[in-house]
């Protein structure tokens, strides 16, 4: 699975600590999904899509593998 | 719905206590080792459930008092086990899902590797050696645990 939440995130301004703090995890979680080693939760995924205002299929997609 | 649930966990603030006890304990565990685990420190007597009986005791059987007894490997022995566990199951600063995931990765891969190592003991040490493999064993499955957990925590 693919994410876009660094992009999102420069775009927004937030440095990983700023999001981690928004949506109440450790800046750890944001780090390992944006790396891709970690997958969020569903609820996870729905509260950085609903901060990005934008739909969680357009900041997680799968890939061919998945 | 909220992200995760730990109701095992104790709170933050005494994961200080936790340190200090584990470091103390292996510090004086360590200093034990080099002294073929005897000390004459705070010698007392202490009551047994049970005493085993050797060339050294005849008087060996249920509740007995031991005259005499240095409590330096008790406490040291203690001292490791409720630092690491307070280390091991307090809460991080942020409790979330990956933290979450990151402890009970930790938790199987420890059990692992101490059955590793107990195989390999069991196989090729032998005679009382054998024997003090197990006392580290006795010890293993929490230090994997907490190191495999902050060395992936600190390192994501």
């Amino acid at each position: 699975m693919r994410n876009n939440i660094k992009i999102e995130r420069a775009r927004h301004n937030l440095t990983q600590a700023d999001l981690a703090e928004k949506i109440g995890v450790s800046r750890q979680s944001i780090n390992a999904i944006e790396k891709g080693k970690y997958v969020p939760s569903t609820v996870l995924a729905l509260k950085m899509a609903r901060l990005f205002k934008m739909s969680v299929e357009d900041l997680f997609t799968l890939e061919i593998d998945d | 719905m909220s992200i995760m649930k730990t109701n095992y966990l104790l709170p933050h603030r005494y994961k200080i206590i936790g340190w200090v006890l584990l470091i103390l304990g292996v510090i004086s565990g360590l200093v034990f080792f080099n002294q073929d685990f005897e000390s004459d420190m705070l010698k007392m007597d202490v009551f047994a459930i049970y005493n085993g009986e050797d060339i050294f005791n005849k008087d060996g059987g249920f509740f007995k008092i031991i005259e005499n007894n240095s409590i330096l490997d008790e406490i040291t022995a203690l001292s490791i086990i409720f630092g690491g566990l307070i280390v091991g199951f307090t809460k991080e600063k942020v409790e979330d899902e990956f933290i979450f995931k990151l402890r009970n990765d930790s938790l199987v891969w420890a059990i692992i590797v101490n059955y590793i190592i107990l195989i390999f003991t069991i196989i090729f040490i032998y005679e009382f050696t054998f024997f003090n493999v197990l006392v580290y064993n006795m010890f293993t499955p929490l230090l994997f645990f907490i190191f495999r957990f902050n060395f992936l925590k600190y390192r994501s």
